[in-house]
């Protein structure tokens, strides 16, 4: 039997972008229809399911088991909660050995946390978030019938799932090195601390590098993608730095949040080679990573690096897609009873 | 509040001082209640101290703030001078109430401190007509209801944040979920995870933050300032912290362990921000060492000075109610005055 890791983050979905944007708030209510959606997708192939759910205080993880169809056997994982990232982290590290497929709900900072300990099980990535580049908007029943047709091997894991870069942090101050992941980008803020963690202004982003850019997504991968465009399946990375509209060499507008546009100041955007850092000095400032802040700096040097060969995320469609040409929908026709 | 300014070194020295003196005033308060020098209840504030600077970072100093029973550091916060708060305490002449209102009812309303009071959830109310009458006059100001966690689910909050909603009123309902109203853990009060879903039901935004760090607190009001000033309305801002002491002082604290206290206090929000601004350069373990000792002469002073000064006159029980003072009261008050007070108060 093929087994599925449904990860559901309750912090998700929250941040301040409810306040400064025009964020929807994800609720707790809703993750728990969510989730549920997601069980009962995965019934799509008809085959049984182990389900492994990451466990949590708010009784979403309690109520997706009990809600589970019965074609499943859902349990919630034996874990230490913290109700932190570390939850995430932990669980994912979990499915990396148990689980043939993982469905994640989140933002772009939950499917990093995930994707960073899931190795090469494919994961598919729903937005219950703020920042969802990386994540798609996608109703989650679909998404749970993904996850089933490559969990049961319907669809070859391989012909629908793709490699996602990721941008390394490395900071050297004057205490040490710190190091930071991010899945979409990481950013360099000048703000001075971590504060509500969402990065709000779009003018006290001084840059950062990203692994896709495109001017559909939110945030710096958004500024990017209108002078830039990189596909998320192209290795390497995008460098954004910027300043001053009224300094800026060249302007573009773009979504910087959701609910919010801006015209924003590009000093430079070039293309990064895998491996090929970009440079920022932070004398005062937060390097953050898919739009949150996260590390207070001061006095450092900041290398952002693009590294190939991240997450394995599942393309929704195309396994769908995938899963009709193989048939994987039909069932035996049931004879028509004759009459008397 | 441009002296609280988190974006300024010196701001953030203030802040770090305002909570040090919070937590040295209140550990102080707890002694003293404990010797029996104060009377009645004192709830104090320590763990909480990132919340009531927070806010009051986020505010200009002719904003309003309205408070809980557990106002000590809401006071401190907003600038009222510890000297005055501890005669107040001890139910002197010289408090802040004149000694009538004790460590639940501190106000000062020249410093926007419209009250702390006993009453669980009568802060938001108290706000909502304060931003009323700021909407009526047409100012720029904003008022801040501070309520707990055990306080949303009263009716009369619901009432100020519905009307405050209604009339896109410039207040701020500052909920400190210390995770127990009194004994109670929050999950056995609330259906919901985070307290600031409530705000959808008045169409509001709702955000929660880290109670324990003061940066994060203070950006959430100050984008909620911003937002009330711009005459869009209320905001609800969560802060999810945690009281170190009991519900009051003498509280057994049966429904909670240690290791729960602990496990918050590694999180400890003057701590965290004391570490972050000598991470920066912008303060030594010295430095803070000498404020600290600083601090605890200030409140040394405190007590000294409420311990000397005088209680209130009996009669002073029938002043401060009424702008003009019924015959009545003014009967009764002379009353007192002439007997010293040994029938004061006996108008049968």
């Amino acid at each position: 039997m093929a087994t599925i890791g449904l990860i559901v983050n309750p912090a998700a979905g929250r941040d301040i972008r409810r306040l400064t944007g025009g964020a929807s708030v994800v609720d707790n209510y809703a993750k728990r229809r969510v989730a549920e959606c997601v069980c009962d997708g995965l019934t799509i192939t008809g085959e049984p399911l182990e389900v492994l759910v990451m466990p949590d205080r708010t009784g979403i993880a309690d109520h997706a088991v009990a809600e589970a169809p019965a074609e499943t056997d859902a349990t919630t994982l034996e874990m230490p909660i913290e109700e932190s990232s570390a939850d995430t982290r932990r669980a994912a590290a979990r499915f990396r050995e148990e689980a043939d497929a993982a469905v994640v709900l989140g933002g772009d900072g939950t499917t990093r946390d995930a994707a960073l300990e899931l190795g090469d099980v494919p994961l598919v990535a729903v937005s219950t978030g703020t920042n969802n580049v990386v994540p798609s908007a996608v109703d989650g029943t679909v998404a749970g019938a993904a996850a089933a047709l490559v969990a049961t091997g319907t669809v070859p894991a391989d012909a629908v799932t793709t490699r996602h870069g990721t941008v390394e942090a490395r900071a050297e101050t004057s205490t040490g090195e710190r190091r930071l992941t991010g899945l979409a980008a990481a950013e360099v803020s000048s703000k001075s601390f971590i504060g509500t963690r969402a990065l709000l202004d779009p003018s006290d982003l001084r840059g950062g590098v990203v692994s896709q850019a495109h001017p559909s997504n939110i945030g710096l991968p958004a500024v990017a993608g209108a002078l830039e465009p990189l596909s998320p399946t192209d290795p390497g990375g995008v460098a954004v730095r910027l300043t001053d509209p009224d300094d800026a060499p060249r302007c573009v507008r773009a979504i910087v949040a959701p609910g919010v546009t801006a015209t924003v100041g590009v000093t430079s955007c070039d293309r990064l080679e895998p491996g090929e850092p970009a440079t920022f000095d932070v004398p005062d400032g937060v390097v953050g990573a898919d739009g949150e802040r996260e590390l207070e700096l001061t006095d450092a040097t900041v290398e952002l690096t693009p590294v190939p060969d991240g997450p394995r995320l599942v393309d929704i469609d195309a396994t769908l897609e995938r899963g009709a040409q193989a048939g994987g929908f039909e069932i035996p026709a049931v004879d028509e009873p004759q009459r008397e | 509040m441009t002296e609280l300014d988190l974006d300024s070194a010196d701001g953030r020295q203030e802040a770090l001082r305002r909570m040090v003196t919070i937590r040295a005033f209140d550990q102080e308060a707890g002694n003293r209640f404990a010797d029996g020098e104060i009377p009645g209840f004192v709830h104090l504030y320590i763990g909480e101290e990132a919340v009531g600077v927070g806010t009051c970072a986020a505010l200009e100093s002719d904003d309003y703030i309205a408070s809980t029973h557990r106002g000590h550091g809401h006071c401190i916060a907003k600038g009222l001078d510890p000297k005055y708060m501890m005669a107040e305490l001890y139910g002197k002449a010289e408090g802040y109430c004149n000694g009538k209102g004790g460590s639940m009812h501190i106000a000062d309303v020249d410093a926007g401190m419209l009250g702390a009071n006993g009453i669980v959830g009568a802060g938001p109310p108290m706000a909502t007509g304060a931003a009323l009458s700021i909407d009526y006059q047409d100012r720029d100001e904003v008022a801040v209801g501070f309520l707990g966690d055990g306080a949303v689910a009263q009716g009369q909050v619901h009432e100020a944040i519905n009307l405050a909603s209604t009339w896109d009123l410039p207040a701020i309902f500052v909920v400190e979920n210390n995770h127990y109203g009194e004994g109670t853990p929050v999950e056995k009060q609330h259906n919901l995870d985070n307290l600031s879903d409530t705000a959808q039901a008045y169409d509001i935004p709702g955000v929660t933050v880290d109670g324990m760090d003061i940066t994060a607190v203070a950006e959430a009001v100050a984008e909620a300032r911003d937002r009330a000033r711009a005459g869009d309305g209320p905001t609800m801002v969560e802060a999810q912290t945690y009281r170190y002491r009991g519900h009051y002082e003498g509280d057994e604290e049966p429904y909670r362990d240690d290791d729960e206290i602990e496990r918050w206090k590694e999180q400890d929000p003057i701590e965290s921000f004391k570490d972050r601004l000598i991470e920066r350069g912008e303060l030594t373990q010295e430095e803070f060492d000498d404020l600290e000792s600083e601090i605890e002469s200030t409140i040394d002073d405190a007590i000294e000075y409420a311990q000397a000064a005088d209680y209130p006159e009996p009669s002073a029980a029938y002043e401060d109610m009424f702008v003009d003072q019924p015959p009545e009261l003014q009967h009764f008050a002379n009353v007192a005055r002439t007997d010293g007070g040994a029938n004061g108060g006996d108008h049968r």
